[in-house]
């Protein structure tokens, strides 16, 4: 699903964020990836989402090498893609039902279509009774539940999450955690960067380590 | 389509949007764009309102003055009455010879009439109007010439032609002098020219002003609107569908600058006719100012949403690439 073949990425002003990681995660797989802050976890996944273009080495998704996709079909590309982030990333002038239908519209979806899935979206979240509420009314769990219900709105066959769980308490980030489980055994790729070891222990996912931009554990390693 | 995952949409995906279906959307998206961004207009109506007037009020100068030169080229035209060509006769014609001369001018097909005035008549004229009588009966011959004013047909009325004419009389061999007043017209038409030019130049400034004002506003609107097209562009959306919503802001800022412009003009218009009023009673003539024709109206509507169109689409294309998600 995902296939990083001896990426590095360098910014601009030197800064080396990711040096040589390879790893390849299978379709239908879930993953923890970990590290401390700074480590390149966020770069990691920026290159995954086409945020940023490696400096060297190639990132493939299903095959494809993210090198040979042009800007302009960047958005196309990342429809296929879920992505959930620490700050949710909710238009904060718009209802949850609009946030939620976002990808939907944007894709040419009918407003009756649209309606359909998001509502069975928000159901999957449990937030099916906060269609017309606004972010601001809700509590930093159910924005974060708002966010992936907007990622999983289009059913992407990958998900990407950083940081989820930041900013919630142990018990509302387990069910975070285990909303994703759900989507994983549909067989949704599921990528998870957190620095929540605690969480991660309580869990036996397959966890990659980064450390200073190298990957010192894949989690496949006998350890 | 799905791009990295070919068997996306037969496969795992239930809802399969057909190409019509696709086209069909795409332009109930753009009219649901065109609303929402008139609604977004009107939450700020200030504003909103500002930027609209100061294109319909940069649109108003240039309409105003075109109204006033489209007025002033009608005078211009019925005052090309006056290239009448006047012929001064030599002394020694008989009456007779005056009469052929005048018949045979009227015959002519650059010529739409001609009238004599008679040396006789003149002369009783004179006397009776200038008050000189007892000096003029001290004179023992009549000292005036036969005059013919000679009216060329229509379209040997302009200056050009006038003079041309005018050259052929004065070959005549009856003609002793010919007049043709000209200067004045042709002073006319240069100024006429020189306002037209200076309208043109004056209404290209301030339409490259006008599309400066929209493009700016338009960029402090997407500015403020950073955090929204971020995540638009995380979830899959194009550059052109984050863009419409801003050149239809821009489309709007036209169609109601456009309706300022034509209500700003109108009231100008109102106001000048009244000085017009004055000055045509001064000059006893009946004269009244025509304002902006239906199609002049649209033009300058058209081109009032064509310059906001332009402004937001510079805007557009220079900014809304630049705001990459972070």
């Amino acid at each position: 699903m995902i296939k990083f073949e001896q990426v590095s990425k360098t910014y601009p002003g030197g800064f080396q964020a990711l040096n040589n990681v390879s790893f390849h995660l299978e379709p239908g797989e879930m993953a923890f990836l970990t590290g401390h802050s700074g480590a390149g976890k966020s770069t990691l996944l920026k290159l995954i989402s086409m945020m940023e273009r490696p400096t060297a080495g190639r990132v493939m998704i299903n095959g494809h090498d993210l090198k040979r996709i042009h800007s302009r079909q960047i958005p196309y590309a990342r429809r296929d893609i879920g992505m959930i982030f620490q700050d949710h990333r909710l238009l904060m002038d718009k209802t949850v039902f609009d946030n939620v239908a976002l990808p939907l519209l944007i894709e040419g979806y009918s407003m009756q279509e649209a309606r359909k899935r998001v509502h069975a979206a928000l159901e999957k979240v449990g937030l099916g009774d906060k269609v017309r509420h606004y972010p601001m009314m809700l509590s930093g769990g159910e924005q974060q539940r708002v966010g992936i219900a907007r990622a999983v709105v289009n059913k992407p066959p990958l998900l990407l999450a950083d940081e989820p769980t930041g900013n919630l308490d142990p018990k509302l980030s387990m069910e975070i955690i285990r909303l994703f489980e759900d989507f994983n055994r549909v067989g949704v790729s599921v990528l998870i960067a957190t620095h929540d070891l605690g969480l991660i222990a309580r869990l036996r996912y397959r966890t990659l380590t980064l450390r200073d931009g190298r990957m010192i554990n894949d989690g496949l390693q006998e350890s | 389509m799905s791009l990295l995952f070919r068997s996306r949409q037969q496969g795992a995906q239930q809802v399969n949007i057909s190409g019509f279906r696709r086209f069909v959307m795409f332009w109930v998206h753009n009219l649901q764009q065109a609303v929402a961004s008139l609604g977004e207009l009107a939450r700020y109506p200030m504003a909103s309102l500002m930027t609209m007037a100061v294109l319909g009020l940069s649109l108003t100068l240039p309409a105003t003055l075109y109204v006033v030169v489209k007025n002033t080229e009608a005078i211009g035209a019925d005052w090309q009455h006056a290239s009448e060509i006047t012929l001064f006769l030599r002394k020694d014609l008989s009456q007779q010879e005056v009469s052929t001369f005048h018949k045979r001018l009227s015959l002519s097909n650059d010529i739409e009439s001609v009238r004599w005035i008679d040396k006789n008549e003149a002369l009783q004229e004179f006397r009776e109007s200038s008050g000189f009588g007892e000096a003029l009966d001290a004179l023992t011959n009549n000292p005036l010439p036969d005059v013919l004013l000679v009216l060329p047909v229509a379209n040997k009325r302009g200056t050009v032609q006038a003079q041309q004419l005018a050259q052929q009389l004065r070959n005549e061999r009856e003609v002793e002098q010919v007049r043709l007043d000209l200067d004045w017209l042709q002073r006319l038409e240069a100024l006429l020219n020189l306002v037209r030019d200076g309208l043109l130049a004056l209404a290209a400034l301030l339409c490259i002003a006008v599309v400066l004002i929209v493009g700016n506003t338009i960029r402090l609107n997407i500015n403020s609107k950073r955090d929204e097209i971020m995540v638009m562009k995380l979830v899959g959306a194009t550059d052109g569908y984050i863009q419409r919503p801003f050149l239809y802001t821009g489309v709007w800022y036209g169609f109601v600058g456009g309706l300022i412009a034509w209500l700003a003009t109108a009231v100008m218009i109102l106001w000048i006719s009244g000085a017009v009023a004055d000055i045509s009673e001064l000059y006893e003539s009946q004269f009244a100012l025509i304002g902006l024709t239906f199609n002049e109206m649209l033009v300058l509507w058209l081109l009032a949403i064509g310059l906001g169109l332009l402004g937001s689409y510079i805007a557009v294309r220079k900014h809304v690439r630049t705001i990459e998600p972070q």
